[in-house]
């Protein structure tokens, strides 16, 4: 048959095998692409499935009775992942104005977003709750949200002492791995120091953009809520000393002498943490920084201050200690102390004067006299020795040094040291030279909050805690040990009797500090008039209060305030008053105190 | 001859295996277009404003003109082809006046609520009337004044349906190729024009390893269809595969990171020409010497390639070859294609679970790109069954051709397997990334009431002619 001759036609067979061998190219091709090749799957998730950051709730902050000093607030970023946007472009002008974005931003971030077209890009940020359901009703492909948190003040306070929240900068990046981009991260103050206890861990999780219930969600790794923190803060004090300091320049530590929490710890001028909270954190934090006052410098712990007179009750103790001195020593001071050409001046009082009326009244001849004993004491060869070991006491009472306290950026303040001195007199010099020194003057620098140590120290009787701003972290059992262990002076506690002796007759009976008394507390103070080369003296006071089992232990530092007893003094009774009554009854000494207007020409001049 | 004493019934002797084959396909299309269009939010499954009842009106209504095609009394196709023809001709010159563009191809002509692409239904014609003219007594297909005259009967069209824009369409009928081929066209005429077109387009390729490899394979199973030295050429093709790996990984070895595979490939083959052509000369085979020598052109013909690429062709075709070579980035269509399929796996992702298709990531997802539904949704396994339907219908209608008793039906039958499986090769090609993206149908699967409508004419038509052969009957007057 024709038929059949015609099937065995080698073309016949040709063309047949042309037709299995295009099905087997194509089948070929499918094996590798469907079979071998694993790539396909992970870029057919990569279209639907988007890896996004879970940012955890930051911890919040609680003073310590319990009242919110930091919440949490909700808020959204809007994102956007360039590949995604509609290929016919969407209505830009409903976005800005849903969005509240200005229209060339949007187009600066849309570039942006261009170069990396795969990922999420940050467009805009802090969304209300609102605008965010409105951007959702827009329904644009390609943008989304993400929620975020950012802090909220209720009391408006602690600028300085709370410290804010900021994006992660490069330079953290690089050094700590475990931020990622985007990340919030505490940038001064008590949020950097808590920082990682407020954080929170990120979860990460792949959404299919096409399912809008989330319902098709694979989470890849959990968020942690940040842990909430107890501060040893009490807000309404802090509140209350903010005002009191408002217009004044300086800074208030009060700290709880039997534990060594803070209660008080204000910088001022201060500003509102809530400044530094959502889209014109950048503008507002330029014009604090450009502020003459300068109200990010936190004065509590970052100033070196001259302490002034009450650096006397350190060498009076140190001369206790020493035996140069007793409470039964007696000098004369003719409105100053003499010698050759020294002249050390001092206000008008009688004379001669014993060991309690020179620290109630806050002689400076008569600690001139006990300083030098320090210094020319026979058992040390020679004064530079003595200073050596002058030096020593001053620094176990806390200062030119750190004191290890959990707050960030924390300084050592400043004691001159032998060699120092070596260098500047070039090895000449002797207790004469260095006679400044007796009364906290010279080249001392400490901070407010060494001072309010050094109050807390008299207050316990020769020992301290160290400060700490924070009580307890959520879910942690105990605070770190080194808070709850007592640091010891050199100087032995018998010999800190007197000295308290000294400060509560300064207040209670004939001192420079009677403006702190206050009825049933039997309030101990130490004024401070610290001359500055910059202009009018600065006021300064450290007190504790009551005399016995003390609960409040502070130091006032008002620059260029004048006499201790004129601000800082009225100051710190203030606060001690509504610490221990929660109540102001002298409301003539705080309208005097918030009337009290000093003048700062070195800040204002410009 | 078996049933010639039966009761002429529509599907007496008709191939029923083809037309099962036929419905596989078209249910298969059905359900392939079903998953590309189905919208799950849509509360009226059956409204015809989906795609999906669209297909399936359009489905019925072909398998009823198939039937009237087969009810049809077998000698009109011969009778009418060059009246056919002649309308073809006057329908596409009719659209490229007043025709509708539908992606920049003005090759559709609007009547009331739907859309026809003339030149499917011109296909028809141009294989009937190519089928009379190759089976009028006087034709020889060594003669070349009727060689032009067929050339005339085919490029006619072309012509026309490259001035619409469809290049797509026009490239189709380079298929008929196959049936002048078969036809006995000097294979040394067919087998340069392949070459030509082929390497045109393949000397882009991203990896020269492939191109290599693909010409290699192309050369040893033509030489082994020649031959018959099956043995021979599977020993050769091991043999060079090997020595090339060896090679590599001695030249590897030897100078660390200077040698590719394919510089291994190139040398292990060049050296292996020289076997070639000793066995050519042992056993007097001078067919040998042709391949070689072509192998040598086709490596040559590469960097001319490039002067016909920027003068000849227009720029939306040089970007989408330049995408088909990877190029160009912005081949997003073929990508997500590729991942679409690639994605698929094995078993696939499920009916209707495809995300690729879901999301809309796969462009033209229900026409020219259906076959991805089926790659991501039914994987390699659904891949394999749509491809082993459409190479069977082609080879049943490749047989159907070859039982023919005459030239006509025989030519016709190749005809339509020719243009099946050009638009089969091309359409899926396009969807894995072997072939650039042209805008034609995969037959039976895609969307499209013209083109479904077309085909299954032309399929049946094919079919109604076997059936009177089979029974013994003419299929036109005076020469049973």
């Amino acid at each position: 048959m024709k038929g059949h001759d015609e099937l065995r036609s080698p073309r016949a067979v040709i063309l047949r095998a042309v037709v299995l061998a295009v099905f087997g190219v194509i089948v070929l091709r499918l094996a590798y692409i469907q079979l071998v090749d694993d790539r396909y799957g992970s870029m057919a998730r990569d279209n639907f499935l988007r890896y996004e950051v879970q940012y955890p709730p930051r911890g919040e902050v609680f003073d310590r009775n319990g009242e919110y000093l930091v919440q949490s607030r909700e808020c959204y970023d809007l994102m956007v992942i360039y590949r995604d946007l509609p290929k016919e472009g969407f209505d830009t002008l409903r976005l800005c104005d849903v969005t509240g974005i200005s229209e060339r931003k949007l187009e600066r971030a849309l570039a942006d977003a261009r170069m990396r077209p795969r990922v999420g890009s940050p467009v805009f940020k802090f969304l209300s709750s609102e605008e965010k359901l409105r951007l959702d009703e827009m329904n644009v492909s390609g943008f989304y949200t993400v929620p975020r948190t950012v802090r909220r003040y209720p009391r408006n306070i602690g600028g300085n002492l709370l410290g804010s929240v900021g994006e992660v900068s490069r330079e953290m990046l690089r050094n700590y791995p475990e931020y990622s981009v985007g990340d919030y991260i505490g940038t001064e103050g008590l949020e950097a120091a808590y920082d990682d206890e407020l954080r929170g861990e990120n979860g990460y999780v792949l959404r299919d953009i096409y399912s809008r219930d989330g319902s098709r969600d694979t989470v890849l790794k959990r968020s942690v809520p940040g842990k909430s923190v107890v501060c040893t803060i009490d807000a309404r004090l802090q509140q209350f000393a903010e005002e009191l300091m408002r217009d004044k320049v300086g800074a208030v530590v009060a700290i709880e002498p039997s534990t060594g929490e803070i209660l008080v710890m204000a910088s001022s001028p201060t500003f509102d943490p809530e400044e530094l909270v959502g889209r014109n954190r950048g503008n507002n934090y330029m014009r604090e920084l450009n502020n003459s006052r300068h109200p990010l410098f936190n004065r509590a712990v970052k100033s070196s201050y001259p302490p002034g007179s009450t650096f006397k009750l350190v060498n009076a103790l140190i001369g206790l200690q020493e035996g140069v001195l007793t409470t039964r020593n007696v000098y004369p001071c003719n409105e100053g102390y003499d010698y050759g050409r020294i002249h050390v001046g001092c206000h008008k009082h009688a004379s001669p004067l014993g060991f309690y009326y020179a620290i109630s009244t806050s002689c400076n001849a008569y600690f001139c006299y006990v300083f030098r004993n320090i210094l020319e004491n026979d058992e040390y060869g020679s004064v530079k020795d003595a200073y050596d070991v002058w030096r020593d006491y001053v620094m176990s009472f806390g200062f030119g040094r750190k004191l290890g306290s959990d707050f960030l950026g924390e300084r050592s303040g400043y004691v001159p040291t032998r060699e120092f001195y070596d260098k500047r007199y070039r090895r000449s010099w002797n207790s004469l030279t260095v006679l400044s020194l007796a009364i906290g003057q010279g080249e001392l620098g400490c901070t407010p909050l060494q001072m309010a140590n050094l109050a807390a120290i008299v207050a316990n009787r020769g020992y301290y805690y160290i400060p700490h701003i924070v009580r307890s972290v959520e879910g942690c059992d105990s605070l770190d040990g080194r808070f709850r262990e007592r640091h010891y002076t050199m100087v032995d506690t018998k010999y800190f009797e007197p000295v308290v002796e000294g400060m509560w007759r300064s207040v209670n009976v004939d001192g420079t500090s009677r403006l702190a008394y206050l009825k049933d507390f039997d309030v101990c103070g130490k004024t401070g008039t610290a001359q500055n080369p910059r202009g009018e003296d600065h006021s300064t006071f450290v007190s504790f209060a009551p005399r016995e089992n003390p609960r409040i232990a502070i130091a006032v530092y008002v620059e260029h305030g004048g006499f201790g007893s004129e601000i800082a003094t009225p100051i710190a009774s203030l606060i001690e008053e509504m610490y221990l009554t929660g109540r102001i009854e002298r409301q003539w000494l705080l309208d005097y105190v918030k009337n009290k207007r000093i003048n700062y020409p070195m800040y204002d001049r410009k | 001859m078996t049933g010639s004493n039966r009761t002429v019934s529509v599907f007496a002797g008709v191939d029923r295996v083809a037309v099962l084959l036929y419905v596989l396909l078209s249910l298969v299309g059905m359900a392939a277009v079903v998953s590309a269009s189905w919208d799950e939010t849509s509360e009226n499954v059956f409204s015809f404003s989906h795609i999906y009842v669209k297909q399936a009106v359009w489905m019925f209504a072909a398998w009823v003109v198939g039937l009237v095609v087969l009810l049809l009394d077998r000698s009109i196709w011969h009778k009418f082809a060059y009246y056919a023809y002649g309308l073809g001709i006057i329908v596409l010159l009719a659209t490229l006046l007043v025709g509708d563009k539908v992606n920049g191809a003005k090759a559709w002509l609007h009547f009331g609520g739907f859309r026809v692409q003339p030149m499917e239904f011109a296909k028809i014609a141009i294989a009937l009337a190519v089928a009379r003219f190759m089976s009028e007594y006087s034709f020889s297909i060594s003669r070349a004044g009727d060689l032009f005259r067929l050339a005339a009967i085919i490029l006619v069209p072309f012509g026309i349906v490259i001035l619409q824009n469809d290049t797509g369409s026009g490239i189709v009928l380079g298929s008929f190729l196959f049936v002048l081929f078969r036809e006995g066209l000097n294979k040394w005429i067919c087998i340069p024009i392949i070459f030509i077109a082929t390497l045109f387009i393949v000397s882009f390729l991203i990896s020269p390893t492939t191109l290599l490899l693909a010409l290699i394979t192309v050369f040893t199973l033509s030489e082994g269809m020649m031959n018959r030295r099956w043995r021979d050429c599977i020993r050769y093709a091991a043999a060079l595969l090997l020595s090339s790996i060896v090679l590599y990984l001695v030249l590897d070895a030897l100078l660390p990171g200077g040698f590719d595979y394919y510089k291994s490939l190139l040398i292990a083959t060049l050296l292996s020409l020289f076997v070639v052509l000793w066995y050519a000369y042992r056993n007097n085979l001078r067919n040998i010497y042709v391949s070689v020598a072509i192998f040598f052109l086709s490596m040559m013909f590469l960097p001319t390639s490039d002067f016909i690429f920027s003068s000849v062709l227009q720029p939306h075709q040089q970007k989408r070859i330049l995408n088909f070579l990877g190029l160009l980035d912005d081949n997003y269509n073929v990508n997500q294609s590729k991942i679409a399929i690639g994605s698929g796996g094995f078993f696939g992702k499920g009916y209707l679970e495809g995300t690729q298709i879901r999301y809309n990531f796969v462009p033209e997802k229900h026409t020219d790109f259906i076959f991805c539904t089926v790659g991501e949704e039914t994987g390699f396994v659904g891949s394999i069954v749509v491809l082993s339907l459409l190479c069977m219908l082609i080879l049943r209608l490749m047989r159907m051709g070859d039982r023919q008793q005459e030239t006509f039906g025989r030519v016709y039958c190749y005809c339509v397997a020719a243009i099946i499986l050009f638009h089969t090769f091309v359409n899926v090609g396009m969807t894995i990334g072997i072939v650039p993206v042209m805008g034609i149908p995969l037959p039976f699967v895609s969307y499209g009431g013209s083109s479904f409508m077309a085909f299954t004419i032309m399929v049946f038509i094919a079919f109604s002619l076997d059936a009177s052969t089979r029974k013994g009957l003419p299929t036109y007057g005076g020469r049973a």
